[in-house]
């Protein structure tokens, strides 16, 4: 024990100096339990189908929104691109151009073909 | 309390409702007393005390259910005491800073005019220094000097270290000291 709290302990002592109503504790059991609210009896939650399913509905929702947004981008993207490369090629290649391209150069059809196939471009015309 | 068979109040507590009514009573025949003083050393009314108690057992009551027995049944309601009492402190303390009162300067005073102090001056003096710590110093000086509590004991009660809690009861002897010795 520490000098001080002996010196608080012979000064003041640890009794305790409160007091309580007659018959207090005898009581206060007693008082207590009656005073108690009724328990709160936890009921058994009824779970019904849309409890049960609602977790794969909003996933299921979620997916398709998804898609939606995916395939409205990609098809936006897509847009562009065709509208940019059509540009391109009427810029680079306009009509007149591969009408005398064919006129001055002295090829005929089955030469063109033959070109067209060989180097895999004839199915992008 | 050397009858009280804890693990047969846990058992009855998960039966049917009467069963679990029968426990708690038993549960409050036990530990009403204690918790009062407990409680009392900190507010010193006698009515705000009883107040505290009856809060602290509703409460235990009502989440009787989710005790799960993790700690002993006594750790558990001297924890929901202690809150109980530390939010009725705080609510007293901002209603005295509303009304400018002293609390330390008016306990004296109360205790000499309240019918269940029986006190001497000295006594009432060391309740006045006492009201000067901190609520968790005062909570670990009361239970050392008037409980004499073992550290260990209240180190699970209170959820602090060993350590902490001695440095904290040898800082709340020494402001008492000092108290006296200012108003020698």
């Amino acid at each position: 024990m520490e000098k001080e709290e002996k010196q608080i302990l012979e000064r003041c002592g640890n009794r305790r100096p409160f007091t309580v109503p007659e018959g207090y504790f005898e009581n206060l059991t007693g008082n207590i339990m009656a005073a108690l609210p009724e328990h709160p009896v936890e009921k058994p939650t009824k779970v019904t189908f849309w409890t049960k399913t609602k977790v794969w509905a909003y996933m299921a929702a979620s997916f398709v929104g998804l898609f939606f947004l995916i395939n409205l981008a990609v098809n936006h993207t897509g847009r562009n691109q065709e509208a940019q490369m059509a540009s391109i090629d009427s810029e680079v290649y306009s009509d007149e151009y591969i009408d005398s391209f064919f006129e001055t150069a002295m090829i005929d059809e089955y030469t063109l073909y033959c070109s067209l196939t060989n180097t895999g471009n004839f199915n992008q015309l | 309390m050397a009858s009280f068979d804890e693990e047969k109040i846990m058992e009855m507590l998960r039966q049917d409702e009467a069963s679990k009514r029968r426990a708690f009573e038993e549960i409050v025949r036990t530990y009403s007393e204690p918790l009062y003083w407990q409680i009392r050393h900190m507010v010193y009314s006698h009515d705000d005390a009883n107040d505290m108690l009856q809060n602290t057992f509703i409460k235990a009551w009502m989440n009787i259910d989710s005790f799960q027995g993790y700690s002993k049944i006594s750790t558990w309601l001297f924890r929901i005491a202690i809150n109980e009492t530390l939010t009725f402190l705080n609510r007293q303390k901002s209603m005295q800073s509303i009304t400018l009162d002293d609390p330390e300067a008016n306990l004296e005073e109360r205790l000499e005019g309240d019918p269940y102090f029986d006190g001497n001056e000295t006594e009432a003096q060391l309740q006045a220094a006492i009201a000067t710590l901190p609520e968790k110093q005062r909570m670990v000086f009361n239970l050392k000097y008037y409980n004499e509590m073992k550290y260990e004991e209240m180190s699970e009660l209170l959820g602090t270290s060993v350590g902490a809690l001695k440095a904290s009861y040898h800082i709340a002897v020494k402001k008492i000291e000092e108290y006296f010795k200012n108003t020698d």
